[in-house]
């Protein structure tokens, strides 16, 4: 299995906020160690990795994940809690996830 | 057909020009596990569409116990009129009990709306998204000023999708506005919510919704004791080339 994360620099050079929270508890769950390949994408150049990865993949927010397994097909994870759970087997509460995904989908409580 | 049999990207560039009536018919013919959303608001506009095409679509809305007395009445009318079978998802009870037990019944006046729709509106979407394979809303472009401007008709959604599974959310409305919603209301003799007389324009739960008045965008109608200004880490379009 081969883990991917992309993370992104903004167009004003900084780093995304979302993607440093992540990284950071990651890395309070040592959870880096899974991590395969650390990839950029840079709003300030189209042709950076990461920003070519998104767009194979039709994301559009980061940061996310990809996941490739032999045999089976690419799965792109950009809810950060639906990873840790499924892939990396970790715990993570109902509420953890729901608000990862409120706080990436802004539209969804109009639903 | 399953959703990884779908270039959505490709489909959407394609859909993006079709009515919603064209792109509820694909949505239907590609998809048999399909479900649409309803809000008890104008999206029932898609059931007026949808129940000519299949007439016996699964149709569910998120009852999340705070809805007007009018949002009840109109689900039943939209039941009766439709003969069809509205799926009313509930929160889950112990979930519930314990956040109002924490929290009380209006703590979102005093922090914000989230934890509150987390609980009653977005955990039990995510439950009944587990159970099919496409799902359609009403949202609008119009909607939704400045970033979510974008908003495709067809896309994958990774968020509530199922593990080793796809899930396909459509928005056939995507590239309507709301006049062109309510000429169709009007011309079909659609059933509608009578909270849209007295004002209201987008309608969510009773406490955290009000009438807007004239050149209010509709969205000033919901949680308008919070900022308006909510920050996102999408990646910009322009800069992603496909």
């Amino acid at each position: 299995m081969k883990i991917t994360f992309v993370k992104k620099i903004l167009a004003d050079g900084s780093a995304c906020k979302k993607c440093g929270e992540v990284t950071a508890k990651m890395e309070e769950a040592g959870q880096l160690q899974h991590i395969d390949e650390i990839v950029i994408a840079d709003e300030r150049d189209p042709e950076s990795a990461g920003i070519k990865l998104a767009a194979q993949y039709d994301v559009n927010r980061a940061p996310f994940f990809i996941v490739e397994e032999e045999g089976k097909e690419t799965v792109v994870y950009t809810v950060y809690f639906k990873f840790v759970k499924q892939v990396l087997a970790g715990k993570t509460s109902e509420q953890e996830e729901i608000k990862e995904i409120m706080n990436d989908n802004p539209d969804l409580d109009f639903i | 057909m399953s959703a990884e049999l779908l270039n959505t990207v490709d489909l959407d560039q394609t859909l993006q020009q079709s009515s919603p009536q064209k792109i509820l018919e694909f949505a239907l013919e590609q998809f048999d596990n399909l479900t649409i959303s309803f809000s008890g608001a104008e999206d029932v506009v898609l059931i007026d569409m949808a129940t000519k095409i299949r007439p016996d679509v699964d149709v569910f809305c998120l009852d999340t116990g705070r809805l007007h007395a009018e949002t009840y009445q109109l689900i039943e009318q939209v039941r009766e009129h439709y003969e069809i079978e509205i799926d009313v998802v509930s929160p889950d009870g112990d979930a519930l009990r314990k956040f109002v037990k924490d929290k009380g019944l209006f703590s979102f006046y005093d922090d914000n709306h989230q934890e509150c729709c987390g609980v009653r509106k977005i955990s039990p979407l995510r439950r009944k998204l587990l159970e099919v394979d496409a799902w359609v809303t009403g949202q609008r472009k119009d909607q939704s000023p400045g970033t979510r401007a974008q908003i495709p008709v067809i896309q994958e959604d990774k968020a509530f999708s199922r593990p080793n599974a796809t899930l396909t959310k459509f928005n056939p409305l995507a590239n309507w506005t709301s006049a062109q919603v309510w000429e169709y209301i009007r011309e079909n003799k659609v059933p509608y919510n009578s909270l849209h007389d007295k004002g209201f324009v987008s309608i969510g739960c009773e406490p955290c919704t009000r009438p807007v008045g004239p050149n209010q965008h509709e969205r000033e109608g919901r949680w308008w004791w919070e900022e308006a200004t909510k920050k996102e880490c999408g990646l910009h379009g322009s800069n992603v080339e496909k």
